[in-house]
């Protein structure tokens, strides 16, 4: 049946609802192109037969013709399954951007193809100078903020880190009291994490 | 909301007892973070981009500053915690409203790019800045669209915009739908507003009282403040 592998893909995005990125599938990708380029060769041959029959291809309504029209149907069903496919994608990557910052985890990058990579740094760059623009970080304060201070429990020792204009020593499993503003950041990449005493 | 209402009522005692700041500069503080709230409410709850607020936006990070200031004036002097932490709190709600207000535009802009970038209306809606990142933005999923589908397909089928080469007009172009409902509140009465183009069906908004209406016919008293969306 026409069709049916792009629908296939997009099902794939509709099961993976669950916000986690998963590994691009390349195989059914390739095949739905394939399968679009093997419309067109189909389309064009009935195009070529009914010119060369000396039919207008405007107005001729014969088998041919109703022929060409399911390929060309069928080709833009799936060049849709496949952009929704790429797009949808593409907004989970983008959200990557807004979860993780702008280095990608070495284990999301192989859920990525190569052109998604691109994306994604270009995108982390384009969201970047943006804030950089407003001189305003809008990746933090996602939530309504309680309070403005929060504790925290460190995960590693990351050593001396500049909180507040002033230099504070970070220990493993010690416990700080800190601007959620200036924890976010830190809790998002896993190197703190928000402690409830 | 509640929570944020709450803020605002301790920084009017906090005000109040201590004196911090100008009576007068506190009430025009409080107005405006008043409006951000409400403009950030329709902003969410729009389908479609509003206009940027371009003073409100500047009055407000100049509060913020001003805010700042103060505090950190006051932090070297004053010993009461409790005050400076209320302090730093409303200063936190109001950069938080902003931030949202900022997040939610930006997401509004991206999903309709290429319809906001063809549009002169909801072009001319957006910041400077916004401006830039709209360009920038469907320049950047253009490449990775090409690159990943677009140059893989037959010739004639290679458009981001237009199904096919055949097809009349750009006919993939995601549009906010305008038809969909919204829940608002009059701010005035407003008698026999038109819900269809025929004016066959018209209802009385009373002041006030809580609305579901499709977005289209308020569209416009929205744009005259005569409306809120909630």
């Amino acid at each position: 049946m026409f069709g049916r592998r792009g629908a296939q893909l997009c099902s794939e995005l509709a099961q993976n609802d669950d916000e986690r990125l998963h590994r691009f599938d390349n195989d059914l990708f390739e095949h739905v192109i394939e399968e679009a380029n093997e419309h067109y060769h189909q389309l064009e041959t009935r195009m070529v037969k009914m010119q060369q029959e000396g039919l207008d291809i405007e107005t001729t309504q014969n088998r041919d013709y109703f022929g060409a029209l399911i390929h060309h149907l069928s080709l833009i069903r799936n060049k849709r399954c496949l952009m929704s496919y790429v797009y949808n994608r593409s907004q989970s990557v983008q959200r990557l951007r807004w979860q993780l910052g702008a280095v990608l985890p070495a284990d999301l990058q192989d859920k990525l193809n190569y052109s998604e990579i691109e994306f994604f740094k270009n995108y982390s760059e384009l969201l970047g100078s943006y804030m950089t623009n407003i001189d305003l970080d809008l990746t933090v304060d996602s939530t309504p903020p309680k309070d403005p201070y929060i504790q925290v429990r460190v995960m590693d020792d990351l050593g001396e880190v500049l909180l507040d204009d002033q230099a504070t020593t970070l220990l493993r499993n010690s416990i700080h009291l800190m601007k959620r503003t200036e924890a976010e950041p830190l809790i998002s990449q896993g190197l703190l994490e928000e402690f409830i005493g | 909301m509640a929570d944020e209402n709450g803020g605002d009522g301790l920084f009017g005692s906090a005000e109040a007892d201590y004196g911090w700041t100008q009576g007068s500069r506190a009430a025009e503080a409080s107005s405006d973070v008043e409006i951000l709230r409400r403009v950030w409410r329709n902003e969410k709850a729009a389908p479609e981009i509003l206009p940027y607020e371009i003073l409100l936006i500047q009055r407000i990070r100049e509060q913020i500053l001003l805010m700042e200031d103060t505090l950190s004036t006051f932090a070297g002097t004053s010993s009461d915690e409790l005050t400076l932490s209320m302090y730093r709190m409303d200063i936190d709600r109001t950069t938080f409203l902003l931030r949202a207000y900022l997040r939610v535009r930006l997401q509004k802009i991206e999903q309709f790019a290429m319809h906001i970038l063809r549009t002169e209306e909801l072009w001319e809606r957006l910041s400077q800045q916004e401006q830039d990142y709209v360009q920038r933005y469907i320049d950047i999923l253009q490449k990775h669209m090409e690159q990943s589908v677009l140059s893989k397909l037959p010739f004639g089928y290679q458009s981001m915009l237009r199904q096919a080469m055949s097809s009349e007009e750009d006919d993939m172009i995601p549009e906010p739908a305008l038809d969909t409902f919204v829940f608002c509140k009059s701010k005035g009465s407003i008698p026999s507003l038109q819900l269809d183009e025929k004016g066959d069906e018209t209802v009385d908004l009373l002041s006030d009282d809580l609305y579901i209406l499709r977005y289209r016919p308020i569209r416009r008293l929205l744009e005259t403040d005569r409306i809120e969306l909630v």
